[in-house]
């Protein structure tokens, strides 16, 4: 037993194992990274399947064909003259052109749902967001399931305008026409809402949440006609009039939130299998050629799309409002030129109809957490989850290990005196800490061993465990995440126009804040060195005394030197930082994945930056890493970025699209509820970037050792008052102190 | 004397006709399963129904239990029609559906006690096995199963041992002659791997770790119909045995079954049967699915009791005659043709004899030797003044 607790706690001393904790944490983030890569393999990611056996996808003819063309052409016209501008010749020849009000053309929608016999009913709402307004109305029609019971429903939805503002003219007809053919069939279990709203944004978002009743009376208007609980989602973007070749299938949701799996299997198992239509994800089409999917850097290109918007965790479409009320709902988008027309679209939609029609319960069977990489090979939450938790891992090693760093200082002490102070120590350290104190004997053992050799057996480098003062560590963490709401405060609700100007003031103020910190704190011994200070001089604190410090009794003794003191100071402020922000990482990685794998990587550089007073090149180095991974300098790199790979057109400047992108932020989070970004970036990777600066800013500031000594020296001064003070103190009193009592 | 040989030659020319020894066929189908993607097992469940009803079973020796009402499923796109084929020739639900147990009604506990009967008292008739030892028994069962196991609506599950253990204590009961087991589920073989009741046959779909599988489905009425083991043997049933007259065995049936269009491995079980393999495949398939009425003849093992039968015919016949010429001579009452001959001392101490069997428990035990007393002493004096009274009168 004894054998093998001193073997034990030799691996654990081992000066090679205490130097191993930093390569652990490294080892990490690659194998974090370079799990993600692995995922697009064949090995690592499995194909899909339907889970659920209710759904019965495709096993159903359709018969949206024939004569419903017909009607879908009359439709069609009927629907134009309202949605799309209208060339009027006015009475003295010349043309004007318009377009239908908002109330004309829901006017025209319900007289169509009318036709078929169909409920309908309006609702408008208004959002302001930043001064500007969202304002519009829905209109939407309830087919009510003749022999059902009138306790579920399923929704489809055609926005007026698509998520990338184009017309929907085609969808909102295909709507209507479904509206009049579902309306003939007897066979529905669940009532069908038709849904057409403005557009992919506000509409849905505000038709949803009056829906639920869960909307602002006075922003958004409840809906005067309801069904039962929505089972499933189906929206309809056909924003052109030619043919198509595919269907592309959005379904990232708010926050990164995603339908159930088994939605989009179906939907790709009925268009792909049964109706031959190719599906697409994440704007494949844009990318990858048809016969290229299942390549590797095609895969890993959908994965890297998907990660991104779950990251970003923004509408993409109709459906993304759906999901945070846990409604599984998916976009249906008719891409490509190709030889489908929109009858082919109605079968589709017929046909996923028909199958959430099936449903006994809701979708809840397959994966509510996965990757997709192609329409039939997906990654599940169980794959791919330890890459995150990995990188939130190594925040953790590293934190776990500058704590133990900040506990112990080296020391050079004579062999005789040191044995001394063991013993003694031994007598009086509680017992978390004697198992420690083994180790500093161990540790000498060890050192003893390896110094053998010729240097002198008097003097060696012990490892002490010394007392960790954490009262002002913790203020400036605990400072740090409180005021990190502020900024988040002041962007969110920032007035649209002063949104850049405020965000650049925000940034300059922020970027001061650890150069600030850094200089309030060395012009202030006191603050850093004063928690040591119960009033003994600084040489008798080296001898190992028990004494009581600011908060906590210890049987401690402090650092020997200012310098281990400085030095002991940021290391127990680092490792808080990285304990927190590995916390907060893991957690966010069971909430939106790719939003803390993306934090992750951003802060890995800043795990490592830090303060370092002896190498100056690691100093340089860290000081390289916090400019460029501060979240400011991250933006307007991504900015140029975007620009660059031409998301935005030549005449976006780069400051519109931080512009855009701020713009968005606020609207999502307003409006949609979308804490991802503005959260991450202020309340996990702003606190690390600052803790990192404040670090590194010190090892060049605090490098200056004769200031800092002289200041030291002067706090002595006063530490040798405060003794007097003290023992007069002591003096005056008669009874014994608590602190004496104890020691008996 | 004329009217006695009539009777002799009848009975004894009836002898040889009564080879099956079943006086009466009874059918319970069973189709485990809710939800409309089920659908196939409630159209399994109504073609047996349709097919033993066919061949002769009434609806009230047929125990149908459906838990599910898939003709009125809102999803139907044919309200109130259940279809085992795509062609939807012929509407299974029709008019003359009896559905004896429906949705919740169909548990484990109550199909257990169905087979055992025990019942509480107010059990109609209609939802009651009344078998007796005479009975064959066609057990037919589909649903989702699983190694040894047998869902129930989704909820509970009935296993091989309850089975067994149910169709023991009907042999324990003398509530059937023999009995053919028949299921359409994943892993059905495993069902009745646990039997040890006598007199049973029984057939599976499928092996252990073996799936059962849908034959076909209705592309209109949007799910698979039918399974693939029940249709292979429901088309035997409708090809080859088309009447009560069809010789056909069940070593017929069993052979007919075809792995390759079955898509599963299905399996008999002989062994618990009297005569084995050799005696089960020569019952014909009708003693199962059709309703043979034989008739019972007690104790028809030894002649001796025939003869003894029919002696006592005759002496009753004889019995009538002489009444019958008393009567005519308006002399005497049958009462006292029948006590000149002792009938009354022999049927009292039957009597007597069946009360010792069969009789109530006494409380009491010094009670009972006085009220003895008292009733004969009352018994004696009530015979005498009837005695006397009849004097008096004449």
């Amino acid at each position: 037993m004894g054998l093998l607790r001193s073997s034990l706690s030799n691996i654990r001393t081992s000066p090679r194992l205490l130097k191993a904790p930093p390569y652990i944490s490294l080892l990490c983030f690659l194998g974090g990274i370079i799990w993600i890569l692995l995922l697009p393999l064949d090995e690592y990611s499995r194909r899909t399947y339907i889970s659920e056996n209710a759904l019965l996808p495709g096993q159903v003819h359709t018969y949206f064909h024939g004569t419903e063309q017909n009607i879908f052409r009359a439709y069609r016209h009927e629907v134009a003259e309202v949605l799309e501008v209208q060339e009027h010749v006015q009475q003295d020849g010349s043309k004007a052109y318009m377009k239908a009000t908002p109330q004309h053309r829901n006017q025209r929608i319900r007289d169509l749902f009318g036709n078929s016999g169909i409920k309908s009913a309006v609702q408008s709402y208004k959002y302001t967001v930043g001064g500007q307004d969202f304002e519009g109305e829905n209109v939407y029609g309830v087919v009510h399931a003749p022999r059902g019971d009138g306790t579920e429903s399923i929704v489809i939805v055609a926005p007026v305008e698509n998520f990338e503002g184009q017309l929907n003219t085609d969808g909102v007809t295909l709507l209507l026409t479904l509206a009049r053919y579902f309306s003939r069939w007897s066979l529905w279990s669940k009532d069908i809402i038709l849904l057409v709203t403005p557009d992919t944004s506000t509409g849905p978002q505000a038709w949803i949440d009056a829906y639920l009743s869960q909307h602002d009376p006075e922003m958004v208007a409840s809906l005067s006609l309801k069904s039962g609980a929505i089972q499933g989602v189906i929206c309809i973007d056909f924003p052109f009039r030619h043919s198509f070749h595919a269907l592309h299938i959005s379904y990232d949701g708010i926050n990164g939130q995603l339908p159930n799996l088994d939605l989009i299997n179906t939907a790709t198992q009925i268009s792909a299998g049964q109706l031959g239509i190719p599906t697409l994800l994440q704007s494949q089409h844009l990318y990858a050629k048809p016969e290229a999917q299942h390549h590797y850097l095609n895969r890993l290109k959908v994965l890297g799309h998907g990660m991104r918007n779950q990251a970003v965790g923004h509408s993409t479409g109709a459906h993304s409002v759906f999901m945070p009320y846990h409604i599984d709902a998916i976009t249906l988008t008719a891409v490509g030129d190709g030889r489908e027309d929109e009858m082919a679209f109605g079968r589709v939609v017929e046909s996923l109809t028909r199958s959430l029609n099936n449903l006994l319960e809701k979708l809840h069977q397959s994966f509510f957490f996965y990757l997709l990489l192609q329409n039939n090979r997906f990654v599940s939450i169980g794959t791919y989850l330890p890459s995150a938790m990995a990188v939130g891992a190594g925040f953790s090693v590293m934190a776990i290990y500058l704590w133990i760093k900040s506990g112990y200082e080296q020391r050079e002490e004579k062999d005789q005196q040191h044995t001394k102070a063991t013993e003694h120590d031994n007598g009086q350290r509680d017992r978390t800490e004697a198992a420690l104190a083994d180790a500093s004997i161990t540790n000498e053992q060890l050192f003893n061993t390896e110094s053998a050799g010729g240097i002198d057996l008097a003097r060696r480098k012990v490892w002490k465990p010394i007392d960790r003062p954490l009262v002002l560590p913790l203020t400036l963490i605990a400072g740090l995440y409180l005021t990190s709401l502020i900024p988040l405060a002041i962007l969110v609700t920032a007035q649209k126009g002063a949104l850049l100007t405020r965000t650049g003031s925000l940034c300059s103020v922020l970027i001061m804040v650890p150069i600030g910190l850094t200089f309030v704190l060395s012009n202030n011994p006191k603050l850093l060195h004063g928690t040591y200070f119960d009033g003994a001089p600084l040489e008798k604190q080296g001898n190992g005394a028990p004494r009581e410090t600011g908060l906590v009794h210890s049987d401690l003794s402090p650092p020997s030197d200012s310098k281990t003191r400085v030095l002991q100071f940021h290391t127990i402020l680092k490792s808080l930082s990285l304990l927190v922000l590995g916390l907060e990482l893991t957690v966010l990685a069971t909430l939106n994945f790719s939003l803390s794998m993306f934090l992750g990587v951003l802060c890995t550089p800043l795990c490592f930056a830090g303060f370092y007073k002896d190498s100056s090149s690691r100093a340089v180095a860290s000081l390289v890493a916090v400019v460029l991974f501060n979240p400011f300098v991250v933006a307007n790199a991504a900015t140029l970025a975007a620009k660059l790979a031409g998301y935005y057109d030549g005449s976006v400047g780069l400051t519109d699209v931080l512009r855009i992108w701020l713009e968005a932020v606020s609207f999502g989070w307003r409006v949609h509820g979308a804490y991802g970004v503005p959260v991450g970036v202020f309340c996990v990777w702003l606190p690390a970037w600052t803790v990192a600066t404040l670090g590194t800013v010190s090892s060049f500031v605090m490098d200056e050792e004769g200031k800092v000594e002289k200041r030291v020296e002067k706090v002595k001064g006063i530490a040798k008052d405060n003794l007097t003070q003290v023992k007069q103190a002591a003096q005056r009193r008669s009874s014994p102190s608590p602190a004496r009592k104890r020691k008996k | 004397m004329h009217l006695k040989s009539a009777i002799f030659w009848a009975v004894a020319l009836l002898l040889p006709a009564i080879q099956c020894v079943h006086t009466s066929n009874w059918a319970v189908l069973v189709s485990t399963s809710r939800f409309w993607f089920n659908y196939r097992h409630l159209s399994n469940t109504l073609s047996l129904y349709r097919t033993v009803k066919r061949l002769g079973i009434p609806d009230s020796q047929i125990l149908l239990l459906l838990p599910d009402d898939m003709a009125c499923n809102p999803r139907n796109a044919f309200p109130g029609t259940v279809y085992s084929n795509a062609d939807r020739h012929m509407d299974l639900y029709g008019e003359n559906v009896e559905v004896d147990y429906r949705g919740y009604e169909v548990t484990v506990e109550n199909f257990i006690r169905l087979l055992t009967d025990r019942w509480e008292e107010g059990v109609p008739s209609s939802k009651r096995l009344m078998t007796d030892e005479g009975s064959n028994i066609l057990i037919y069962m589909t649903g989702h199963g699983g190694n040894e196991f047998l869902k129930f609506q989704d909820s509970e599950e009935i296993s091989s041992w309850d089975l067994a253990d149910a169709f023991s204590q009907m042999r324990e009961k003398k509530r059937y002659n023999e009995m053919l087991f028949m299921i359409d589920t994943c892993q059905a073989n495993t069902l009745y791997r646990q039997f040890y009741a006598d007199g049973m046959i029984a057939t599976g779909s499928s092996e252990e770790d073996e799936s059962s599988y849908s034959h076909h489905a209705d592309n209109d009425v949007g799910v698979a119909v039918i399974d693939r083991w029940t249709y292979y043997v429901l088309q035997f049933l409708e090809n080859e045995v088309t009447s009560l007259q069809s010789e056909k065995t069940l070593g017929d049936l069993f052979d007919s079954y075809d792995v390759e269009k079955i898509h599963s491995r299905p399996g008999v079980r002989w062994d618990l049967f009297p005569g084995g393999e050799e005696a089960g495949r020569n019952r014909r398939v009708v003693d199962f699915f059709g309703n043979v009425q034989g008739v019972e003849v007690q104790d028809q093992n030894s002649k001796d009791s025939l003869r003894e039968d029919l002696e006592s015919l005759m002496r009753l016949v004889k019995d009538y005659e002489d009444f019958a010429a008393a009567q005519e001579k308006n002399k005497t009452m049958m009462h006292d043709a029948m006590s000149q001959r002792g009938i009354v001392q022999k049927l009292q101490v039957q009597q007597q004899n069946q009360q010792k069997a069969v009789g109530s428990m006494r409380l009491k035990k010094e009670n009972l030797s006085v009220r003895q007393i008292t009733g004969v002493a009352l018994l004696a004096g009530l015979g005498g003044l009837w005695y006397l009274g009849s004097k008096v009168v004449i």
